[in-house]
């Protein structure tokens, strides 16, 4: 009996860095003159993934507590202009992203309460704040891009803290790993990880357990718009300026990443690793169809048509899982 | 014991619906510069374009009710939209093309379904898999270009589609209003609507009660199928051309016309009546904007402000309904 | 066994300890008490159910007679669910005969139960919230007009003469279940069953979260149900309140028969005693094998 739930609980674990080692090894083999594994296409994927990746990571905590927030894409690049315009009035760039993450957390605060305090799901109040946040932007932006190069230039130390390199590895992906590790301390090891599964899995249960699901639920929130802010602005130092574009499709994106990455949109299932190596997933399958040439607009395909596909393998696994512990 | 009446409010919600729509009528013939709302050319806009979104609205409406969503309406319309026109430009009689449209709307209504049911993925990711995966589709196949046709050659086709009766009604109209009639009758006056709301309200009960819960949804999924090809049908054949883009934004657009209507984002509550009439405000909302001349981008911020306004409006008659059960 | 306790219990079953121990012979042996009234209704004979590894019933028999209140008792996870389920066509079971009304059948689906007059009343699972009363009472077997539409008035009318008939007087049959109270919805429950001419009602906990004022309407539909010549098979936790209603207490544990006794030949406490223990042990009632 012990051995076969360790059998389950196995599976369950690896099927998502089976799947990446899978994908990472079929474009390896097929891409044209193994250009996948060139080191300069690998810096682009460690470069381009944490914008999203971080993000993600966040709403994979969140899903894990059973919630899950569209209005990321608005409030990511919310911040970003609002970063541009804190430069613009010649705040010092690093006080500046000290004082965007905890605007960013004020805003997922925002919808933490909305969600809990009404009751209503998660997707109807993220949607309108999506939404009444894009309209906001765009108005007060007037979709204009704003060039932050000349507060925080490519060679400042800004600049290097948030996009440099540590020896040949891009900042942005050390921040990812770090983000990613603190995240799975706080997830796997701490007492309010284990607040954070039983709210998703059980909310009733928790409560009854003292558990203030509402507060877990709110952190989870304010953790997303934190992360948010910091992805924005960390893609703003990369690209040099505020673009109204910034964040746009990623409130989907981040949750296919999260779900290919083996989290269950039901709440209670996932784990951090699996989260981490799902956004790399959508990124190389990106990237890699594009170095085997399928037209960039072909890529969608079979985005969507994997995450069916993982969904449908974690599910297997996961009822295997289920299965074998009963 | 009597139970106690239901309050006024919450029996007359679809009253609510109908005087916001009202308001925004008025409001949009008074405020938009030399009162171009009403004039007749805008009035023919709306009245021909208005309806194609509102038919893929009247079908997630009901779609909801069964407590099932779908977010790849959108791409299905832009799929749908090239199938109808490559089969056209391949010679095929209209009709007999506008059917075979139809039949594959109905087939992808049923993948979708039995996605969802078998699978038992959750609908929001495997519609979501879907929506890039038809999208990406029709990108592939267009290679990114418009493709066009003349239909001006089947004159009855177009005018049964695209035509005016009376000279004054555009067509669509006609289909949208036809549309409507029919789920009126199947959701409220048959035998079948009443499995969708129990499916939709408590599925554990349908099923004790021999309701084949699985099959309601599959069902439910088709139609909505149906009525994006129709849909697509109809752009096709009044534009005489697709573009990739689509009905993008539509899926979240038909989602908030359905909860502006009073529909349930957890299934078992809604009506024809108020999806219809939300599906009436989303498009004079969307027409409104442009009219005024307010930059477009404040679509974005009314469309999260009347979403949000909605669902609180639902919350309160909900607790209505509690307090009237004490 | 340790990772049961994270995994969310199946829906459709009660985990329970799955002991190794197999039906002892004594248990077994639980033989029926004497036939309150009349023919036998339902009889499951043997019946044996395992999910997985699990051994959910170990050849349990149960016999309800025409117009019978029978109370179906037990420790969580002694299988009362299961065997319910069994009988209305919810699972199948591995092993064992069922017989209705003198003749053997094969109960595959709810819907083979239902033809044949069993219907199942679930706790919570049985009413739609958001639907009207009628709407509820009809669900899934609509009257229709001839255009193939819902005949609303016919469902009207006889929704409220299911209630009357019920002692159960509400205001109106577009009224939502959500504004009833919790006993109403049993009642709501409880007529569909009768409307449908039920001769076995089977109600699930049905006094579960309930005040003691709606217990009490409750159990006055039980009596309602057995004026009216319907067999009632009523699976409860708390004792009390089946012993003012039943004619007879199945007891089950471990998935076996443990006790089967006429109510006026033994008292709550008794056995509450043998349901904690969950074994006969010592108290082995004087009157286990009335007959």
């Amino acid at each position: 009996m012990q051995r076969r739930l360790g059998q389950g609980l196995w599976l369950s674990f690896i099927s998502t860095p089976l799947v990446f080692i899978i994908t990472f090894l079929i474009f390896w083999a097929f891409s044209p003159g193994h250009r996948f594994v060139d080191p300069r296409n690998l810096a682009a994927i460690a470069k381009l993934t944490p914008d999203l990746g971080v993000v993600a990571l966040g709403i994979g905590v969140l899903m894990i507590c059973g919630e899950f927030d569209l209005s990321i894409a608005s409030v990511l690049p919310l911040c970003s202009f609002l970063f541009a315009q804190l430069l613009i009035a010649g705040v010092d760039p690093f006080a500046a992203l000290a004082l965007m993450v905890p605007v960013g957390a004020s805003l997922g605060l925002l919808n933490g309460v909305l969600v809990t305090r009404t009751g209503l799901p998660s997707f109807i109040i993220t949607l309108s704040m999506l939404l009444f946040w894009r309209g906001v932007l765009y108005v007060v932006s007037g979709l204009m891009p704003i060039s932050i190069l000349p507060y925080v230039p490519t060679n400042s130390d800004f600049a290097h803290f948030l996009t440099g390199q540590v020896g040949s590895v891009p900042a942005q992906l050390l921040w990812f790993l770090g983000i990613a590790v603190v995240l799975g301390i706080v997830l796997h090891l701490g007492r309010f990880g284990n607040w954070i599964y039983a709210t998703g899995s059980n909310p009733d249960a928790a409560r009854a357990m003292g558990i203030d699901t509402h507060l877990v639920k709110i952190v989870c929130y304010m953790i997303v718009g934190a992360l948010c802010a910091f992805a924005g602005i960390m893609q703003a130092t990369r690209l040099g300026s505020f673009t109204a574009s910034q964040g746009i499709g990623f409130e989907l994106k981040a949750v296919a990443a999260v779900v290919v990455g083996g989290v269950s949109l039901r709440g209670g299932v996932g784990n951090m690793l699996g989260i981490a190596l799902g956004v790399f997933i959508i990124q190389i399958i990106d990237n890699g169809l594009i170095l085997l040439q399928v037209p960039v607009f072909g890529v969608n395909t079979f985005i969507g048509l994997a995450v069916i596909l993982f969904v449908i393998i974690n599910n297997l696994a996961n009822r295997q899982f289920a299965e074998q512990t009963t | 014991m009597e139970s106690q009446p239901i309050p006024f409010f919450v029996r007359f919600r679809n009253i609510g619906v109908l005087v916001v729509l009202i308001v925004l009528v008025a409001g949009a013939a008074l405020l938009t510069p030399q009162n171009t709302f009403i004039q007749e050319a805008n009035l023919k806009t709306l009245l021909a374009l208005g309806p194609e979104f509102g038919i893929i609205a009247l079908g997630v409406g009901v779609l909801m009710v069964s407590g099932e969503f779908d977010l790849s309406v959108g791409s299905q319309l832009a799929l749908g939209s090239l199938i109808f026109i490559s089969l056209a430009g391949a010679g095929i009689n209209i009709y007999i093309a506008a059917l075979l449209t139809c039949l594959l709307g109905v087939g992808i209504g049923l993948l979708h379904g039995l996605v969802v049911v078998k699978a038992r993925i959750v609908s929001f990711i495997a519609t979501l898999g879907f929506m890039l995966t038809w999208r990406g589709l029709t990108e592939i196949l267009t290679a990114g270009k418009v493709r066009s046709y003349e239909f001006v050659q089947h004159e009855t086709f177009v005018q049964i589609f695209t035509g005016r009766v009376g000279d004054v009604v555009p067509s669509q109209v006609i289909w949208f209003v036809l549309f409507a009639i029919v789920l009126y009758f199947v959701l409220h006056r048959g035998r079948f609507g009443n499995w969708i709301y129990a499916t939709g309200d408590n599925a554990q009960a349908a099923r004790a009660m021999a309701i084949d819960t699985h099959l309601v949804k599959i069902v439910c999924f088709m139609i909505v199928g149906f009525l994006c090809a129709f849909s697509a049908i109809l752009q096709t054949t009044r534009t005489s051309a697709v573009t990739t883009h689509a009905g993008t934004g539509w899926e979240l657009q038909a989602v908030a016309a359905a909860v502006v209507g009073g529909t349930s984002l957890r299934g078992g509550r809604g009506s024809m009546i108020g999806v219809f009439l939300g599906a009436l405000v989303i498009m004079v909302i969307d027409n409104m904007i442009v009219q005024a001349r307010l930059p477009y981008e404040w679509s974005y911020a009314a469309f999260g402000v009347v979403i949000l306004a909605a669902a609180l409006l639902d919350l309160g008659i909900e607790k209505q309904i509690q307090r009237a059960a004490v | 066994m340790e990772g049961s306790a994270q995994v969310p219990a199946n829906d459709e079953e009660e985990l329970f300890d799955t002991g190794s121990l197999p039906c002892v012979s004594e248990r077994a042996a639980a033989e029926e008490a004497a036939p309150t009234n009349g023919q036998v209704l339902l009889k499951m004979v043997n019946i044996h159910k395992w999910f997985g590894r699990v051994h959910a019933l170990r050849g349990v028999n149960f016999t309800v007679h025409r117009g019978e209140v029978v109370g179906l008792c037990g420790d969580n996870g002694a299988g009362k669910s299961t065997l319910i389920k069994v009988a209305s066509g919810y699972h199948t079971a591995d092993e064992g005969q069922i017989f209705f009304e003198g003749r053997e059948v094969k109960l595959r689906s709810p819907k083979d139960a239902r033809a044949l007059g069993i219907e199942t009343v679930y706790q919570e699972q049985a009413l739609c919230p958001h639907l009207s009363i009628a709407r509820n009472i009809f669900m899934g077997r609509e009257p229709t007009t001839l255009l193939g539409l819902i005949d609303q008035r016919t469902m009207n009318k006889e929704s409220m003469e299911a209630l009357a008939s019920m002692g159960l007087r509400l205001r109106s049959p577009h009224a939502l279940v959500s504004a009833l109270s919790g006993g109403q919805r049993q009642g709501v429950a409880i007529a569909r069953a009768i409307h449908f001419k039920a001769k076995l009602v089977i109600l699930d906990e049905p006094t579960i979260a309930l005040s003691v004022k709606e217990v009490r309407e409750v159990l006055d539909f039980v009596r309602h149900l057995r004026d009216q010549g319907v067999a009632v098979v009523f699976i409860t936790h708390t004792l009390h309140h089946v012993f003012s209603v039943a004619d007879r207490i199945v007891v089950l544990a471990h998935g076996c028969n443990l006790v089967d006794v006429r109510t006026k030949d033994t008292d709550v406490d008794e056995l509450s005693d043998i349901i904690a223990r969950g074994t006969l042990g010592d108290a082995v009632p004087t009157t286990q094998h009335a007959r």
